[in-house]
């Protein structure tokens, strides 16, 4: 990084909803087995895009997820079905939130 | 650097034992004088309506009001000893290493926020993948992702914005400080709640091990006038009783300035009127949601003598009897 701030056109990130990231991709930007990740699919943790070819690719949001999951599992100790849980709730907790929020006005 | 403490009762104007109902109207004063398209310096006027959207964001949810209330001055040293907060406050490494301090600037929302009530102490500071176990030794592992929010006004919605963003870390254990600058585009129609990554951004990897990501969710400011459910928005239309018995028509605001909404007449309180394409764009072909306008039937506190006399007669005549099922 020897460019000062002002030399260097600011990079511009953009949301890209669109972005989706084969297994193999996957793998290499978590660092997760792609045999665990198939664990985590398979036990609903994570959703992925299925292709007809039965290929799998993860949009941002399951990449964030699969990140949070390991570390959950490998960090905290936190088993599968204890992982499973706290997702839900998660969720569940989310929803509740926005629906409050639109509600309070 | 210790983060600042920010008087969200004293940004709002109101006092600590303010109701609700107090704490959302004070909002809503402050957030019509402040908003960016009718503020004069409209610079000053950002910064001023960001904040005031924070202090809500705190004392208009009754939870996160509730733990700011029970912080104080000493919050800092309060919110330490108290530990992870109910639920899932668990922040930090477990092996126990001190976080690297990051800063924000330029997402609307302040440390002080992020550190009590962002994604980051929700989640816990940081996520890093690669394995932490406690005991082993890290030969290498990728580095922590960063979790932020940023505020984004419904008119940045509509428009799309590009928001200069300068993320500032201090290592705890040299002091030394670090600054990346960057941009981030806000596509028109962006959902509350998407996340934007921004990549290797993140904590920086262990032992030659890539860096960390950084994720900023994006979150809609309140507006004063709007609430927003997806792509809709709700404005709460307040008429006198008159006007919805007998139909009306009413300028309200927009997204695109004011409107002309026609209200039919024997309009329900509560009952809604669709003007549709005025909500928030959505989908790829410039699609829009829809506004719909909440009638609130509101009651004359004061009736002279006259107007008394009348609404007697219209009581004597009208067959109208709303508990006639009971």
């Amino acid at each position: 990084m020897g460019e000062s701030p002002e030399n260097q056109a600011l990079r511009i990130f953009e949301p890209d909803p669109d972005a989706v990231y084969s297994i193999e991709f996957t793998e290499r930007l978590t660092q997760i087995p792609r045999r665990t990740i198939a664990v985590y699919v398979k036990h609903r943790l994570v959703s992925p895009l299925v292709e007809q070819g039965g290929g799998m690719f993860f949009d941002e949001e399951a990449i964030r997820m699969l990140r949070r999951i390991e570390q959950l599992r490998t960090s905290y100790g936190v088993n599968l079905p204890g992982i499973k849980m706290i997702v839900q709730l998660l969720d569940e907790l989310e929803q509740r939130q926005i629906e409050l929020r639109f509600r309070r006005g | 650097m210790p983060t600042q403490f920010k008087d969200y009762y004293a940004i709002l104007g109101v006092p600590r034992n303010a109701s609700e109902e107090d704490v959302k109207k004070a909002f809503r004063k402050l957030a019509r004088q402040y908003h960016p398209d009718v503020a004069k310096d409209k610079k000053a006027a950002e910064e001023k309506f960001k904040e005031i959207n924070e202090a809500y964001e705190v004392l208009g949810d009754p939870a996160n009001r509730q733990k700011y209330d029970r912080l104080g001055m000493d919050w800092d040293k309060t919110a330490a000893a108290a530990g992870p907060g109910p639920g899932y406050g668990f922040g930090g490494d477990s092996n126990g290493e001190p976080d690297v301090e990051f800063h924000f600037d330029g997402t609307g929302f302040s440390d002080f926020f992020e550190e009590l009530f962002g994604r980051r102490s929700r989640y816990g500071s940081s996520f890093r993948s690669g394995g932490a176990r406690t005991g082993t030794q890290e030969r290498t592992a990728r580095g922590y992702d960063i979790e932020g929010d940023i505020l984004v006004t419904l008119e940045e919605v509509m428009r799309g914005a590009i928001r200069p963003i300068s993320l500032q870390r201090v290592d705890p254990r040299t002091g030394e400080t670090t600054t990346q600058t960057f941009k981030v585009r806000i596509p028109p129609g962006v959902q509350d709640g998407r996340m934007i990554r921004v990549p290797a951004h993140g904590g920086e990897g262990v032992g030659g091990g890539s860096p960390g990501d950084l994720y900023l969710r994006v979150h809609y400011a309140a507006h004063p006038y709007f609430r927003v459910s997806g792509a809709d928005l709700y404005y709460d239309l307040d008429l006198a009783p008159w006007e919805a018995v007998l139909g009306t028509t009413v300028s309200v605001p927009s997204l695109d300035g004011r409107l002309n909404g026609k209200i039919p007449a024997g309009i329900d309180n509560g009952e809604k009127v669709r003007i549709r394409g005025r909500g928030l764009p959505q989908g790829p072909k410039a699609e829009r949601g829809d506004l719909y306008l909440v009638v609130n039937v509101r009651i004359p506190k004061k009736v002279t003598d006259q107007e008394r006399r009348l609404w007697e007669e219209l009581r004597s005549v009208s067959s109208f009897d709303p508990r006639k099922e009971d």
